[in-house]
């Protein structure tokens, strides 16, 4: 897999060739605090970039994952459903929220070094 | 920005990790090691919060009247071994602060909200009640759980339920805002360490605010600047238990007004049937009765979202709608606490 790429609404991205797979960042997840509903989208959902894609109930707020670039949904972690707890203990790994096939390449993310910068 | 006031187990907070937050001016330890995990020590087991942010001051025996003639509870006639919630009022009968008082033979202990201090300090002035405001020079620990009592016999001698305490260097109560038994203790700064030290050896784990909050609302407790304002009465807020003061005493007119004609707002609890939690804000509908979610969050025990909502007057069935974001959600308004 590609290397974890990040962006400034703190989404993580991998690409393989034209699917992606999207997250949250561990900084986020820290940010939001314990995590207890995710509302995923649809197997066949098309998404624009910058279009919310998961919605993430947190015990301190509510937040939003935003499609990285376009997409149509191909997989989500239906883990999440019963566990949204692993994006608090693992989201760049097992919390992963959806896969999608890419319509658009858009490869415009930061490093994790870039995004490390980006947050402190 | 002026910079943020920190209680006296501030460097005990950042030594753990706590994850530290703004909270009305004050730093907090929001957590330690997860919200979740810290409402379940506390429902599970026990855990104790620092909540020396919270206004203490120390007020005169021979001035209970008048103090009485201030609050809608009577305080005059509880023993001196007691501890009582009440609210103090302005003329409007609304909420200016909801306090809990420790009374002992020789004074009288008042503990009110961070965010208020300055308020009832001045409110207590302008009335002429002395004080003696000990905020900076103690800390507050409120330790509280299933277990918490049982790990504390060793050390206090535990008052009954809503009940005052002191041994040695504490003062203390069997109070809390958790929905769980347990005691507050109050000593001063000097004696802050030794009492944090020995309440981790007895393994109580230290709490955050984010928790506090959580066990609060699933105890069905109110909180100032949420379910209780300047805008807010105790018989809107369903605290009509609390109006037991049988003297005059300020806002009274318009507080018997309220109960005997049932036109104001009303609070109710609701659960929410999804995975989406109402948030403070969030419009109700009930009928062509509006309300505004104050707080709302996730039950950890029930497994569901849960709020309380203010409604403009009385809701007329149970049913409400919720709209969450634009979608419309389906609720039910609770007569039950949350926890039975």
């Amino acid at each position: 897999m590609s290397e974890k790429k990040y962006l400034e609404t703190h989404e993580w991205y991998s690409l393989e060739e034209n699917i992606i797979t999207v997250g949250i960042s561990d900084f986020a997840q820290g940010e939001l605090g314990d995590i207890v509903f995710v509302t995923l989208p649809e197997v066949g959902e098309v998404f624009n970039k910058g279009d919310s894609i998961v919605e993430v109930e947190a015990t301190k707020t509510v937040a939003e994952a935003y499609a990285p670039m376009n997409i149509v949904i191909t997989e989500v972690n239906s883990q999440l459903e019963t566990e949204p707890e692993l994006i608090n203990s693992d989201p760049v790994g097992d919390g992963w929220m959806v896969k999608a096939e890419v319509k658009e390449v858009d490869d415009s993310g930061m490093t994790y070094q870039e995004y490390e910068a980006f947050i402190s | 920005m002026s910079e943020l006031k920190t209680t006296y187990l501030y460097n005990f907070h950042t030594s753990q990790n706590a994850k530290m937050i703004d909270f009305g001016g004050w730093s907090m330890p929001f957590s330690y090691d997860g919200t979740l995990k810290e409402h379940n020590y506390v429902r599970e087991d026990s855990g104790f919060f620092d909540v020396s942010h919270m206004g203490r001051l120390r007020l005169q025996q021979d001035q209970m009247e008048l103090i009485n003639s201030l609050i809608c509870s009577e305080l005059t006639s509880i023993e001196n071994t007691k501890a009582l919630y009440s609210l103090f009022l302005n003329e409007s009968g609304n909420a200016l602060d909801d306090v809990i008082f420790w009374k002992f033979d020789n004074d009288l202990i008042l503990i009110c909200n961070a965010s208020n201090t300055e308020k009832i300090t001045n409110h207590l002035a302008s009335h002429n009640v002395n004080f003696d405001n000990l905020t900076s020079d103690t800390v507050l620990i409120a330790v509280q759980g299933k277990t918490a009592i049982q790990k504390l016999e060793n050390k206090f001698n535990i008052p009954e339920k809503f009940s005052t305490g002191r041994i040695d260097k504490f003062t203390y109560a069997r109070t809390g805002y958790t929905g769980e038994d347990g005691i507050e203790i109050m000593c001063s700064n000097d004696d802050a360490e030794e009492l944090i030290n020995y309440l981790i050896t007895i393994d109580i784990k230290p709490c955050g605010l984010g928790s506090r909050d959580t066990l609060r609302l699933e105890g069905s407790l109110p909180l100032y600047g949420f379910e209780l304002t300047e805008d807010i009465s105790p018989v809107e807020a369903g605290l009509k238990w609390t109006i037991t003061n049988k003297s005059n005493y300020l806002g009274k007119d318009k507080v018997d007004d309220q109960i005997n004609s049932g036109k104001h707002k009303y609070l109710k609890r609701f659960t929410l049937n999804g995975r989406q939690i109402a948030r403070t804000g969030t419009e109700v509908f009930c009928d062509n009765v509006k309300g505004l979610v104050t707080s709302g969050n996730f039950s950890p025990v029930l497994q569901v979202p849960i709020g309380f909502v203010l409604f403009e007057s009385k809701p007329p069935v149970d049913l409400v709608n919720f709209d969450i974001r634009g979608n419309l959600l389906e609720g039910n308004l609770l007569k039950k606490r949350f926890l039975s």
